[in-house]
């Protein structure tokens, strides 16, 4: 360990450390561009700048190592002057776009301009003049003029996706990040450049034009894209979600998440959902569709089947399996699982084959309760005509159950009950619908191929009706269900 | 007066030559050099005083001590990328003594203890490139290099590499970048080349007149190279002398000369009827020296960074009366804009700044404020950037606008008088 003092607050840091580091494990104010946690040092956006005692030079912070006993500042007039001008050097050939750039709100020139600029700008030359729109792949665009070339987005895909499609075109003012010819930025981990890019040149296809920053609120969640589980941030106001970017999760997913998981708001919002309960084809009233499945299942009793997928929480699980075992005193419980073929697949960095949030929670459940069965023995089940009843907990995410219509071909020649968060043509020929809570819309508890068990938070509320799988085993137990307001929380 | 330490058969057709280098005592240091330890070899040379000829003047036996001291693989690297404008001694080095470099270099990397070294060149030097080339095949044939050279046990392979020609490959980092096939950019120091350099090995770079002067160094002894020179600046050094003067040329004198002497006796003098107005002593982004400043320097690295300027590669560039320095300076400025690599945000963007603001003098569409301006741009670039191409570019201007801003002012009263200039061409 080693000792040192930064802007006369002593602090010990490992060996080895940097300057950058101290800063931030004591939390202090400093600037930078260029560097990021999970990306080498490239010392050449020179805002990071401190002055250390005894050494006439400025020195960046990111790149240099804390000595024992070092006394280092960054709050003298030299250090503050340094950072000034290094900002207006950044600003001088930048379009000041802000009114029409997405960036605005959220942009690291704005914050350090309110920081340490607010000067009167002197340049009273001409611009340099790059390219605008340049369209860099299928998720990103790039606006070279806004560009201040930290060369994050280079150092990205050069040292996590290893794809190296971006790079560094010519020389001094003149320089552009750009991608080479017929080497579009397609990777699929692409929208991360965007989410470290500091300014406005790299742009998410998906999210710009679509809402202004501030209009937005956000909730920390994990991703329910993948057996992984990232950690994210969902993005939303009162039309909707809006997007996801990840949180910093060491064990998990580090600084990244890939542009699949960016995906998974657009489900949640009203466009898709099963917004009512439904018999066949036909609207039926919540409190009547919960007596009705009530009644059948009861009436079932232990010949009463649970089909479930690994898509739900937890205590959702928990919930369902205890009322099957306990109440209906039923082991007819079967798991359905999807994908067989590219289940185990793996990408290397956070990709995972299984596309369910849960399968490892879902798995300890069913271990407990000595289920074992498989979607082929319900099938055989029904067939027979041993089953006559079905509550399926049905995905969320129905674009990963690819043998949706199969199933739901199979089950409609039976009393069944689908939970669904979703609206799918298919699903009236069932004999009974209800809507059920997405991600966004519960709290609760996901457990990753790990074993890492992570949270998830409601952050908004779009259907009134959609109640968790805990709301509706109440239900089933007699509880009144009060319809929520429709709401973003 | 000139000291021939290293020029001394510059004249002679034959000393491009394996055979003729070695008529003149060729290799014979070279032969002595493998007897020696190469502890022996790096004490000699830090003894000597010698300072590295490139431009930043840094003790080469120091340098080399800052190897890491096990078995490690590591480079010798002879920088001869010679990019700094007014420069060109390393050119008449390679066109006139090839042999004598190789036999330098042999003898750092014996030094040193490296396998392996490359030349780098800069890629307009179609002709150095080929005599340099012509004589490393020689040197292979006659066992100089390759396998257990002179029956030492000493290996030792070297090569030529060509740059693509930018100024930044000359900084010893852009031009390791380069030659890992990396955009010539400088890298990030902590590490330094000596830790961490070409490939990530412990790397030493030094310029071409630095490895040609190990020969005479190990052949005579230190005390007799720090007999030339001044304490501080032993030895010789050549000197490309350009501009205003009669007879151009490279010129080797012992550090310490008068720098109207080497103008005045080897330079031949100005032009008649010529006054001097100012002198550029080590390069172009050495700070420039006015006429009466001129006539107090002498050539060495203490007094002229006393005078707030620098040695630098020892390109001495003399201005007379018939040139406008709002016109010079103009040209030096887009010279560095257009070499800035662009890595770091106060050179990027300040080079260009300064370009633009200078042709707008130039143009006479500036006001007496936009010369604090310069000023103060150019004072913003300055220490805060990877390498040091943002002061090379800082320096002339805050030079030539703080110790000439009488001309400059009268320039934009008056607007340009010399008729088309260097810089309008440029732009």
């Amino acid at each position: 360990m080693l000792k040192c003092t930064i802007n006369g607050k002593e602090i010990e840091v490992s060996s080895g450390a940097t300057i950058m580091e101290a800063y931030h494990k004591l939390q202090e104010e400093i600037a930078y561009y260029c560097w990021h946690p999970g990306l080498s040092v490239a010392g050449v956006c020179r805002m990071c700048m401190v002055e250390i005692e005894g050494n006439p030079k400025l020195q960046i912070a990111c790149n240099t190592p804390v000595a024992e006993g070092m006394k280092i500042t960054n709050e003298s007039e030299k250090v503050k002057e340094s950072v000034k001008w290094t900002l207006d050097f950044h600003l001088i050939n930048h379009p000041l776009d802000c009114p029409i750039c997405d960036q605005a709100g959220e942009c690291g020139l704005q914050e350090f301009y309110m920081t340490y600029g607010k000067y009167n700008p002197e340049m009273g030359d001409r611009k340099v003049k790059k390219h605008k729109v340049v369209d860099l792949g299928s998720q990103v665009v790039l606006d070279t003029e806004r560009c201040i070339l930290c060369s994050r987005c280079v150092r990205f895909t050069e040292e996590v996706t290893k794809t190296n499609e971006l790079g560094i075109f010519n020389r001094g003012d003149h320089s552009e990040i750009g991608t080479f010819e017929n080497r579009p930025l397609n990777n699929k981990y692409a929208v991360n450049t965007v989410d470290i890019c500091p300014v406005g040149a790299l742009t998410s296809k998906d999210f710009r034009f679509r809402q202004r920053a501030w209009y937005l609120k956000e909730f920390e969640t994990t991703c329910n894209g993948c057996s992984t589980g990232c950690r994210v941030n969902v993005f939303h106001n009162q039309n909707g979600l809006f997007r996801v970017k990840p949180i910093y999760d060491e064990a998990v997913n580090g600084h990244w998440m890939c542009d699949e998981g960016r995906d998974i708001y657009k489900h949640i919002n009203l466009d898709q959902r099963l917004r009512h309960s439904k018999a066949g084809a036909q609207q039926v009233p919540l409190e009547k569709a919960l007596e009705t499945a009530k009644q059948a299942l009861k009436a079932a009793g232990s010949s009463a089947a649970l089909l479930i997928t690994a898509q739900y929480t937890q205590e959702e699980n928990q919930a369902i399996l205890d009322f099957f075992s306990n109440e209906l005193k039923s082991s007819n419980i079967f798991y359905w699982k999807n994908n067989e073929e590219t289940f185990e697949d793996f990408d290397g960095l956070l990709i995972r084959g299984d596309k369910n949030p849960n399968t490892q929670g879902l798995m300890n459940l069913l271990k407990e309760k000595s289920a074992s069965g498989s979607w082929k023995d319900l099938k055989a089940k029904v067939e027979s005509g041993q089953i006559k009843t079905v509550l399926v907990a049905g995905p969320e995410m129905l674009s990963v159950y690819p043998d949706l219509n199969e199933k739901v071909t199979v089950l409609s020649k039976t009393q069944t009950i689908w939970l669904s968060t979703c609206e799918h043509e298919f699903f009236d020929q069932l004999s009974l619908q209800l809507p059920v809570s997405g991600f966004a819309e519960k709290n609760g508890t996901y457990v990753n191929y790990a074993g890492l068990e992570r949270k998830i938070q409601a952050g908004v509320k779009f259907v009134a009706e959609a109640l968790t799988l805990q709301e509706i085993v109440s239900a089933f137990r007699g509880a009144n269900v009060s319809k929520t307001n429709e709401v973003a929380l | 007066m000139e000291s021939k330490l290293l020029t001394e058969h510059y004249d002679k057709e034959s000393f491009r030559t394996l055979k003729g280098y070695q008529e003149l005592g060729g290799y014979e240091v070279l032969k002595k050099a493998l007897k020696m330890k190469p502890a022996e070899i790096i004490a000699t040379v830090k003894e000597s005083g010698l300072r590295g000829r490139g431009g930043a003047g840094f003790s080469t036996g120091t340098k080399w001590s800052f190897l890491p001291k096990n078995d490690e693989d590591r480079y010798l690297l002879c920088n001869a990328d010679e990019g700094e404008p007014g420069t060109f001694k390393d050119r008449l080095m390679m066109e006139r003594a090839p042999h004598q470099l190789i036999e330098g270099m042999i003898i750092s990397a014996y030094a040193i203890g490296s396998k392996k070294s490359y030349i780098y060149i800069r890629g307009e030097y179609t002709y150095p490139i080929r005599v340099v080339e012509q004589a490393l095949r020689e040197a292979y044939d006659a066992g100089l290099l390759g396998k257990n050279i002179l029956g030492s046990g000493f290996s030792h392979d070297m090569d030529v590499y060509r740059g693509a020609g930018a100024y930044i490959c000359g900084e010893e980092t852009g031009m390791i970048s380069s030659l890992e096939g990396l955009k010539g950019q400088p890298k990030l120091k902590p590490p330094f080349p000596a830790v961490k350099g070409y490939l990530k090995k412990p790397t030493i770079v030094n310029n071409v007149e630095t490895l040609a002067a190990v020969v005479p160094i190990i052949r005579d002894g230190a005390q007799a190279y720090r007999k030339f020179g001044t304490e501080k600046s032993a030895g010789t050094k050549l000197f490309s002398l350009s501009g205003d003067v009669v007879k151009p040329g490279n010129y080797e004198v012992t550090l310490g000369y008068k720098l109207s002497d080497l103008i005045n006796n080897e330079g031949g003098g100005l032009k008649s009827g010529r006054k001097l107005k100012a002198v550029i002593p080590g390069g172009s982004s050495a700070p420039v020296l006015t006429a009466e400043e001129a006539a107090k320097a002498t050539l060495d690295y203490e007094c002229l960074q006393q005078m707030g300027s620098m040695l630098g590669s020892g390109a001495v560039i003399v201005i007379d009366d018939s040139h406008s320095m709002v016109d010079l300076l103009s040209t030096i400025m887009h010279f560095y804009h257009h070499e800035s690599c662009g890595q770091c945000t106060p050179c990027r963007e300040g080079t260009g700044w300064l370009d633009k603001m200078l042709h707008r003098i130039l143009l006479g569409e500036a006001k007496s404020q936009d010369l604090d301006q310069v000023l103060n741009v150019a004072k913003n670039m300055m220490g805060r950037t990877i390498c040091a191409l943002s002061d090379a570019a800082a320096l002339p201007a805050i030079s030539f606008v703080s110790k000439f801003r009488d001309e400059f002012e009268r320039h934009l009263k008056e607007g340009f008088k010399e008729g088309k200039s260097h810089a309008q061409m440029h732009h």
